[in-house]
């Protein structure tokens, strides 16, 4: 996988990994089964009984609150003949009834009644108890984020999140009530390996001022005109720092270029919420927050967040600051399906929610001009990979190696590194991508 | 959920919808919108549409039920107004910018089939409802093209004697959506 000649790349990857279906099964096997995946938000299934159906890698499963108010994960497939149990996306029950011979599960996953069953399995041929529905080995939750894994090895999920918990902490945890999904995820397929958009979040710095250039001339970045209505003094150039974490998590920091400021400015947010947010975080984490532009970053494998301050979403002078996940199903090597959920702070001002909602649905929304312009590029990659002589080709992803360490000066948790254009981010999810799937070995009992 | 059974009588009035004139101006009027989205004329477009103009397409979603909606309106897909879609939307297009507006340069093909124009007379008799079937067809490239259904709600005004397109709502059938890029005006 990597190539040591003179002058050649490092560290890089076979295109073939965004397009070769022998990858991609090789994915399915090592990675989907063995991560943590994120399901749902709590704030999606409040009551007991309420259910979402979400997918793990390519097994749709049902996320649901049972009766005890307990979160519970299960394959969403009859123990029976294997008939899905819930065909709606979201919805209350306390019993799953499968359709096709109307085998019951309360909501815990057991199961509670099988039709006729003495005429068809006789008296004591069939013991209910060792039939619930199969489920994850582990089920868990952060700041509201449920995730799942099939691996009973798996680490507990604060030990898998690692320090990249700190920083979801700094978002999410800033909120005194947390946050909340606002209604029905968006889902849409993308021509694109699973791979791409997450990569570009992890903390791609570097494609903005092209693949986003128009996005400048629209006003919809920060410029020096929004600017100088923020802080007296304004740096020529924005700045950023990238975090990564051995799990194969990152995230990117960029900050507004503004100078002279006395105290935490969470610009974006309205200001009757910044003293809570100062409470909440400590000093390192008020530095992270403080002048935030954008925050980015993806939880290996398939999650992605992204907080992000919009200026002029709704005319002039209208500046709002949104969060959003993003997770992608695979589907195949070259196709995935994208789940889109806008995040607002619990109890927030209706009028700052609308605001936060235009700058996520006109950027970063699936009808974005952002993600359109990202998209032809995760699109275009998928494209290249799979023809016969590019699949073998590398890619070049040395960006940013001389850039200097900032961990012990700031405090931040992870390997915190200066520097707002660099390719270090999509190198530790490969890096943790290759141990994983570990290409080479699976190739060489192939043969 | 206006479902009859035959023989019964609905508890659900007809609305009261527009003459064979009034329909076919508005139909042609919808006709003729859908021409300047498909030919990319947008500054044509604009003089058609109210200044205070929305556009909002909710989730579409599978429910629980037949009597549940199949979208949600708590979250939206797309949320836009004549402003955005000015600055953010149809300015892409212009000479100084186009060449990095890499969604849309080459653009998407997109062709609009509307049908099934129905015109519900209101309260004041400048303001039409008129709801009416969409499919628009968007093709990438070299793709093959793909294609989207829904239901439109319009509000159309009559304003100095001509009609304008003052509010558009949209109900999307796809739930998982497949189309070349999600950037549509349906």
């Amino acid at each position: 996988m990597s190539i040591t000649q003179t002058g050649q790349p490092q560290v890089t990857v076979a295109r073939r990994s965004w397009g070769d279906e022998e990858v991609f099964h090789r994915e399915m096997e090592t990675i989907f089964r063995h991560s943590w995946q994120y399901v749902a938000h709590e704030s999606e299934i409040p009551e007991p009984g309420d259910y979402v159906v979400r997918k793990m890698g390519r097994d749709p499963v049902i996320v649901v609150r049972d009766e005890n108010g307990d979160v519970r994960v299960h394959l969403n497939t009859c123990r029976h003949r294997g008939v899905p149990l819930c065909r709606a996306d979201s919805g209350n029950t306390s019993h799953f009834r499968c359709s096709y011979h109307g085998w019951t599960y309360a909501n815990t996953g057991e199961l509670r009644g099988v039709t006729y069953q003495a005429d068809v399995y006789g008296k004591g041929g069939l013991d209910k108890k060792t039939l619930p529905l199969f489920s994850p080995a582990q089920v868990d939750s952060e700041l509201g984020l449920i995730f799942a894994t099939w691996d009973p090895e798996a680490p507990t999920l604060r030990e898998y999140l690692g320090d990249i918990l700190w920083y979801l902490e700094s978002i999410i945890g800033k909120h005194p009530e947390g946050m909340e999904v606002v209604g029905t995820p968006v889902r849409n397929i993308v021509r694109a390996n699973w791979k791409t958009e997450g990569e570009n979040l992890s903390g791609d710095g570097y494609h903005t001022t092209v693949t986003h250039a128009s996005a400048f001339d629209l006003g919809l970045f920060a410029t020096t005109k929004d600017l100088v209505k923020l802080a007296d003094e304004v740096a020529p150039k924005f700045t950023g720092r990238t975090v990564t974490t051995p799990e194969g998590h990152s995230m990117r920091v960029q900050r507004l270029p503004l100078k002279g400021l006395k105290g935490n400015h969470y610009f974006g947010y309205p200001k009757d919420m910044w003293p809570a947010f100062d409470e909440r975080l400590s000093p390192p984490q008020q530095d992270l927050m403080s002048c935030l532009s954008v925050g980015h970053g993806s939880v290996f494998p398939n999650m992605s967040f992204i907080e992000n301050f919009k200026t002029n979403v709704d005319g002039p002078d209208l500046h709002a600051r949104y969060f959003r996940i993003t997770v992608r199903y695979p589907i195949d090597a070259t196709t995935s399906e994208q789940l889109w959920f806008f995040l607002v702070p619990k109890g927030a001002d209706p009028e700052w929610a609308r605001l936060s909602r235009l700058a996520y649905l006109r950027t970063n929304g699936p009808s974005g001009l952002f993600e359109i312009d990202d998209t032809e590029n995760f699109v275009g990659i998928s494209e290249a990979s799979v023809g016969d002589v590019s699949r073998n080709l590398p890619i070049v992803l040395e960006g940013g190696k001389h850039h200097p360490d900032a961990s012990a000066e700031l405090g931040w948790p992870g390997h915190v590194v200066e520097g707002d254009k660099t390719e270090r981010t999509i190198r530790n999810f490969h890096r943790r991508w290759a141990e994983i799937v570990d290409l080479e070995s699976a190739e060489a009992g192939t043969r | 959920m206006s479902a009859e059974v035959v023989g019964s009588r609905s508890e659900v009035r007809r609305p009261r919808l527009g003459d064979a004139i009034l329909v076919s101006e508005i139909s042609q009027f919808l006709a003729y919108e859908s021409e300047l989205l498909d030919d990319r004329r947008w500054h044509e477009w604009m003089d058609i549409v109210a200044d205070d103009f929305t556009y909002q397409v909710p989730t579409p979603r599978t429910p629980d039920s037949p009597f549940k909606p199949h979208y949600d309106d708590r979250s939206l897909l797309i949320d836009e107004s004549k402003w955005s879609m000015s600055t953010q939307w149809f300015r892409r297009f212009d000479a100084d910018i186009y060449e990095t507006a890499w969604g849309e340069n080459p653009p998407v093909r997109f062709r609009h089939l509307v049908t099934n124009v129905r015109v519900r007379l209101t309260d004041d008799p400048d303001v039409y409802e008129v709801r009416s079937n969409v499919a628009l067809v968007g093709t990438r490239q070299s793709d093959p093209p793909k294609y989207i259904t829904g239901e439109r709600t319009d509000r159309i005004v009559r304003r100095d004697g001509e009609l304008v397109l003052a509010r558009r709502w949209v109900v999307l059938d796809q739930v998982v959506i497949d189309f070349p890029q999600l950037r549509i005006l349906l």
